[in-house]
């Protein structure tokens, strides 16, 4: 079933969203000029083109609280502390709903449910916007992340109005007759043209056989390590915990998990100071790999969506797609 | 609801000084049930809270024939091994596993075996060793090598000298001897010369730093091992256990479902050393 909705409406219909939900949203800009998404109170939208932070805060957030411990009787009471907020997203990209499918390859289908991924993720009903127009550094249709995958809602933008295909009965519930009518007309075009295009044959193959590929030392030396490229990743998710003492207290304390990147020294340091991953070359390979090759081979899926926010925001101009591509060239030619 | 990030609540039953600075926890879990149903593989780790503190993997140092409590043999080494040293008999700390695979002792049945340990590297095949020692007669003949800094670094001094008497082969070296020391000096690879075990026969498990295990897979391919018969227990960072944090990523396995165990065939393939 399709609808049509007209573009005027979106605020009224997400004010109708608002009473059903915890959470409304959106994208838009935040005090500092970056679109990010955030909760629905009015503002201008930002529908332009994908955000500059995705929405991995709603499912993945930078900082969650896991558990809280409460010493009671020279025991311990172990708490899981849920985030249970139903929450709906407005606006997300096509590309994204490839990295919550990416992500929910290994954190609910794999190994058995992470919970604390899990309930935020089935609490959330996820609404779509088709994009019309490729995005800066984006090559989704490289890897076949242009067309939406796991929403609810699917919005096409068709001059003054949004064009809406219904893909789930969560979906279907929120199609209100105040806003809504039924169309029967074509669904739209969907076709975008990225500028960037990555060469994914055997890509997996290809990058892990270029182990030792000059390109890793050319493009890491410029590196700074900064974590932009792990941070602006949708699909990024490795984290660290840590514990944490209540304010005030030594018999109550809570365990964090938090957003833990990859280029940095630390994130393979044990105890003892050894580091396993000591230079900028293998981070930036580790990056890269397990985009593009080990998560693949292990989960079936690329854990790169294309959004290329890890070139726009990266400040020396390191780009996965050319180093990508470089190797790609190079073939097998370096297993010799 | 499983949630395999939760930790269980374990009480420590008793805690030795192996040396200044390593410390022996006996622990058990306070819910009697699941100490019941608590079973593991020799190699495989667990994930030690210390609550407020931190969680760290530690793999488990007892015998896997015993089975009414764990034990977990820990250096003072950093922020969470530091406040676990300061927890006395009575005390609660969480766990959870255990995890990881296990050196595969059922494929070793009539092999000799060869322990190469580094440190504290021998706690983990102090397991392995007990299941070993408990079906002694399905197993052929057996070494263990063991290397550290110092004479006053030795681990499970008094057990080492029990397994000579057993008639397994106890070899140990260090690093910086004092006027007492009467074994042998420099590094664990330099202990293989004295080893009586044939190449053919054999499996080695080994366990220590990086280093150790990088120089004894080149001396005992030397010595005629085959890749196939040599398995190494790998030590990452993890914050998880489960597959979830990527930290123990390597290449494009995690060391804690894939490994920590791995034969040294797979480690050919994985990028191990990566500067």
């Amino acid at each position: 079933m399709n609808y049509i909705i007209k573009k005027e409406d979106l605020p009224k219909f997400l004010e109708f969203l608002q009473k059903k939900f915890d959470q409304v949203i959106v994208p838009a800009k935040n005090k500092t000029d970056a679109t990010c998404f955030q909760q629905y109170s009015g503002q201008e939208l930002f529908l332009e083109t994908r955000t500059d932070f995705s929405a991995k805060e709603f499912f993945r957030p930078a900082k969650e609280k896991m558990f809280s411990f409460k010493k009671k009787n020279s025991s311990f009471n172990v708490e899981p502390c849920f985030d249970t907020a139903k929450r709906v997203i407005f606006g997300i990209r096509p590309c994204e709903t490839h990295a919550l499918h990416a992500l929910d390859v290994l954190f609910i289908k794999f190994f058995g449910e992470d919970r604390f991924y899990s309930i935020r993720r089935k609490n959330t009903v996820v609404i779509a916007l088709q994009c019309s127009k490729a995005c800066e550094n984006g090559f989704c249709t490289s890897l076949g992340t242009s067309q939406a995958t796991g929403h609810d809602l699917l919005f096409f933008e068709r001059g003054s109005d949004f064009f809406v295909k219904v893909e789930t009965e969560k979906g279907k519930e929120l199609i209100d007759s105040k806003f809504f009518r039924h169309t029967s007309d074509a669904l739209p075009s969907a076709d975008i043209s990225c500028k960037n295009s990555l060469d994914t044959e055997d890509i997996e193959e290809n990058l892990y056989a270029n182990f030792n590929h000059p390109v890793w030392k050319e493009e890491s030396e410029r590196c700074l390590s900064c974590t932009s490229c792990t941070q602006s990743c949708p699909t990024c998710y490795c984290y660290t915990t840590k514990d944490e003492f209540v304010f005030g207290s030594d018999t109550e304390s809570e365990r964090f998990r938090f957003l833990d990147s990859c280029q940095l020294k630390r994130f393979t340091e044990v105890a003892g100071n050894h580091v396993f991953r000591p230079s900028r070359e293998g981070r930036l390979r580790q990056f890269v790999l397990h985009k593009l090759s080990y998560y693949r081979e292990q989960y079936g899926v690329h854990l790169c969506i294309g959004c290329g926010r890890c070139i726009t925001v990266c400040p020396v101009k390191i780009s996965l797609v050319e180093i990508a591509n470089k190797i790609q060239k190079h073939g097998l030619g370096a297993k010799k | 609801m499983i949630i395999p990030e939760k930790p269980n609540v374990a009480e420590i039953l008793s805690v030795s000084q192996d040396t200044s600075d390593t410390k022996t926890f006996e622990v058990e879990f306070s819910d009697k049930n699941l100490q019941k149903k608590f079973k593991f593989r020799p190699g495989q780790f667990m994930m030690v809270s210390v609550f407020g503190f931190g969680e760290i993997p530690i793999s488990i140092s007892s015998s896997p024939y015993k089975t009414n409590s764990i034990n977990f043999t820990i250096v003072n080494v950093g922020n969470v091994t530091n406040a676990l040293h300061k927890l006395k008999k009575g005390n609660k700390i969480g766990l959870r596993g255990p995890f990881g695979n296990s050196f595969p002792l059922q494929k070793f049945r009539k092999k000799n075996i060869l322990f190469v340990s580094g440190g504290c590297g021998l706690a983990p095949l102090r397991s392995a060793i007990y299941a070993v020692r408990e079906k002694k007669s399905e197993f052929g003949k057996v070494s263990v090598l063991f290397g550290c800094k110092a004479p006053e670094n030795v681990l499970f001094d008094e057990e080492l000298k029990q397994w000579q008497k057993e008639d397994f082969q106890v070899l140990s070296t260090v690093d910086n001897p004092n006027k007492t020391w009467k074994g042998n000096v420099g590094l664990v690879t330099a202990l293989f010369k004295h080893v009586e075990l044939p190449s053919k026969n054999t499996v080695v498990m080994m366990c220590g730093p990086s280093v150790m295990i990088h120089f004894s897979l080149i001396e005992l391919r030397k010595k005629g091992f085959k890749d196939e018969q040599m398995f190494a227990s790998l030590e990452r960072l993890m914050q998880c256990g489960v597959g979830y944090c990527s930290h123990c990523n390597i290449g494009n396995k995690y060391t804690c479902i894939d490994g920590p165990v791995f034969n040294a065939k797979d480690l050919n393939k994985l990028p191990v050393k990566e500067d």
